[in-house]
């Protein structure tokens, strides 16, 4: 095993270890219910044979809760504690560590997302046979939200791997996750007055939110997978960066 | 393997920001050598260990370990040693085999390679109890064999160990230490530590740091003889001898010695019992035993004491780190290092070196040599 997957495998396992992993997965899946049968009507009120409402909400609470919590500790902690130094002078690069501890919360994270493919089954399957689903906006909406995973993971990481302290590394990111998914509703607000201007087209541009609203209608935009890409490989560099600093700083 | 040199570093300098951690280091460490690496906290051992290991680059300068550069082959240089930072960082939600077979995994042991160190490695470092524990339970003493065994899991040629003993209680370095002389039979080991017993138990050279300069480097013999002095205790009892004719006072004692050929020193010591003990300092080499027997003879004192040492290698790195001392305490301070129960005051050092290091560097410079030239006037005396 390479040690990039000896290191992914590790971070993964610790998850694990501490009730942390538990505690993300019960709450996330507790607030998913309750977004997904409730908020806007819900569910039931919308009467119709689509999962989109989940599509739409779990990447909220992706980047509100499990991205942050599952993040912060990655590089910050480490640094904190020394174990950094232990790690770091075992025979591994660098970008085996950035790799490693990416992949590992990802893993993590992918948990989650697979996890609710019970939704559409569950709904439309078995037990329940609601009506006919269509099987591509539910494909597409996977694809989106593995993409959106992979994207917010590396820009926890990245903050995670600039600052000293967990709690800084979590509010940092969920502040940054938050603007990034809220950008949307911020640019709708400003050119709901007049006509659209250069900041809330540049804020539409880079909100997730509307970079994800594609897949979930089934639509899948080269451009948008080539956005998603470019933040997570953009981010897991600056993040190897930060890693190398510390040799001179 | 062609070369006999396993770490060698060569004018090894590492500024932080205005800091001078490091300045113009060098050494070599042969094959099988135990060497212990010495000074103050903040001195800059930590950071020596850290280039070698390659976890942070010299600003200038080059090191090489087992042949493999630094800069150019940090990868080689990291699977061919074995390194125990400062307080054995462990990731404390692991369990000790978890651990262990993680640090082996990521250095790529087979299997079996892995079953068969682990046997030896548990049994060289006492952690067949602990196997199962979480990390985290474990006190320190355990935590360090953890260290200790994650360092040694490959069985590297070179060991680097960065304070392996701070932190232990006394049972725990006594072990620590064995360990350290049973792996260091047929390895090289390089051991950072401001304990001087340590040393002494355990290495047959050391080097010494301050300031970021190697100050002494050598077996341990002849950093002993470096300050080329030998020191006497002298007991005389506080009453009237037979012959004398009145009861001895300190300062009439302290005169009469002082006149003494060869002392360039005395000064007196604390003593609970009723009488006076002095310390007085000879050249090296010299015996002046004889003397201070007839002079107490002829003055008509008692003497109860007297002790001839050869400077002890606490007294010797005290004089040799010194410099330090009297540029965080500022220019008044008086250095009297020789006194026994002189306690290194390590944690104020730490404290001041920061306002020492605001100084521009030229200044820095004049400071230091200032110190050094006093220890070369100290020396030569």
């Amino acid at each position: 095993m390479s040690p990039m997957l000896s290191i992914a495998k590790r971070e993964f396992r610790s998850y694990f270890d501490s009730p942390l992993a538990y505690v993300v997965i019960c709450l996330s899946f507790f607030a998913l219910g309750l977004m997904f049968f409730t908020l806007n009507g819900g569910f039931w009120q919308a009467d119709r044979s689509s999962v989109e409402r989940l599509f739409e909400y779990a990447p909220m609470g992706l980047s509100l809760l499990v991205v942050p919590v599952v993040t912060m500790r990655l590089v910050a902690e480490e640094r904190r504690s020394g174990t950094l130094e232990m790690l770091i002078t075992l025979p591994v690069r660098d970008s085996d560590v950035v790799l490693g501890k990416y992949l590992g919360a990802l893993g993590l994270v992918l948990v989650l997302v697979v996890a609710t493919i019970i939704y559409p089954l569950g709904l439309f399957k078995f037990p329940w046979t609601l009506g006919p689903l269509d099987p591509g906006p539910v494909a597409s909406g996977y694809l989106g939200l593995l993409l959106f995973s992979a994207a917010s993971v590396s820009i926890g990481l990245l903050i995670s791997s600039f600052s000293e302290s967990q709690a800084v590394a979590f509010f940092l990111t969920f502040f940054v996750l938050a603007a990034l998914w809220f950008f949307d509703n911020l640019a709708q607000y400003l050119s709901s007055g007049g006509s659209g201007g250069f900041l809330p087209g540049l804020l539409q541009y880079i909100s997730f939110q509307s970079r994800l609203s594609g897949f979930w209608r089934g639509v899948i935009y080269y451009r948008d997978i080539a956005f998603f890409l470019s933040v997570t490989i953009l981010s897991l560099l600056v993040a190897f960066r930060a890693l190398e600093r510390r040799k001179w700083a | 393997m062609s070369t006999d040199v396993m770490i060698e570093a060569s004018a090894l300098t590492k500024r932080f920001g205005a800091v001078r951690a490091l300045d113009k280091v060098s050494f070599e460490v042969r094959r099988g050598e135990v060497v212990g690496f010495l000074g103050p906290n903040g001195a800059g051992k930590s950071t020596t260990m850290r280039i070698l290991t390659c976890f942070i680059s010299p600003t200038t300068g080059s090191a090489k370990v087992n042949g493999h550069d630094v800069f150019d082959k940090p990868l080689d240089v990291r699977r061919a040693i074995g390194y125990l930072p400062q307080r054995a960082p462990l990731y404390t939600d692991m369990t000790v085999y978890e651990y262990l077979r993680f640090v082996a995994e990521v250095r790529g042991l087979d299997e079996s390679k892995f079953k068969s160190r682990l046997k030896k490695v548990v049994e060289v470092c006492g952690l067949a109890q602990s196997l199962g524990k979480d990390i985290g339970t474990l006190s320190h003493g355990y935590r360090q064999r953890v260290g200790l065994g994650q360092a040694l899991i490959h069985d590297p040629q070179i060991l680097i160990l960065d304070e392996p003993t701070s932190d232990l209680d006394p049972n725990e370095k006594a072990e620590v230490l064995r360990y350290i002389k049973e792996i260091g039979k047929d390895r090289t080991i390089l051991l950072s530590t401001h304990n001087l017993a340590e040393v002494e138990e355990a290495c047959a050279r050391a080097i010494i740091v301050s300031k970021g300069r190697v100050v002494a480097d050598g077996p341990l013999s002849d950093i002993r003889g470096k300050t080329g002095r030998v020191r006497y205790v002298v007991t005389i009892d506080e009453k009237r001898g037979e012959g004398g004719n009145q009861a001895p006072s300190v300062s009439a004692i302290q005169q009469a010695f002082e006149r003494l050929d060869g002392v360039r020193q005395v000064k007196e010591l604390p003593s609970d019992e009723r009488a006076h003990r002095l310390e007085l300092i000879g050249p090296q080499d010299s015996d002046l035993r004889a003397e201070i027997f007839r002079l107490a003879v002829a003055k008509g004192w008692t003497l109860l004491e007297l002790r001839r040492d050869a400077q002890s290698l606490d007294a010797v790195f005290r004089d040799l780190t010194r410099g330090d001392e009297k540029l965080d305490r500022g220019a008044d301070w008086k250095a009297e290092g020789e006194a026994d129960d002189d306690d290194d005051d390590d944690d104020d050092e730490v404290a001041s070196k920061q306002d020492d290091d605001d100084d521009d560097d030229d200044d820095d410079d004049e400071e230091t040599e200032d110190a050094s030239k006093d220890l070369k006037a100290e020396r030569k005396v």
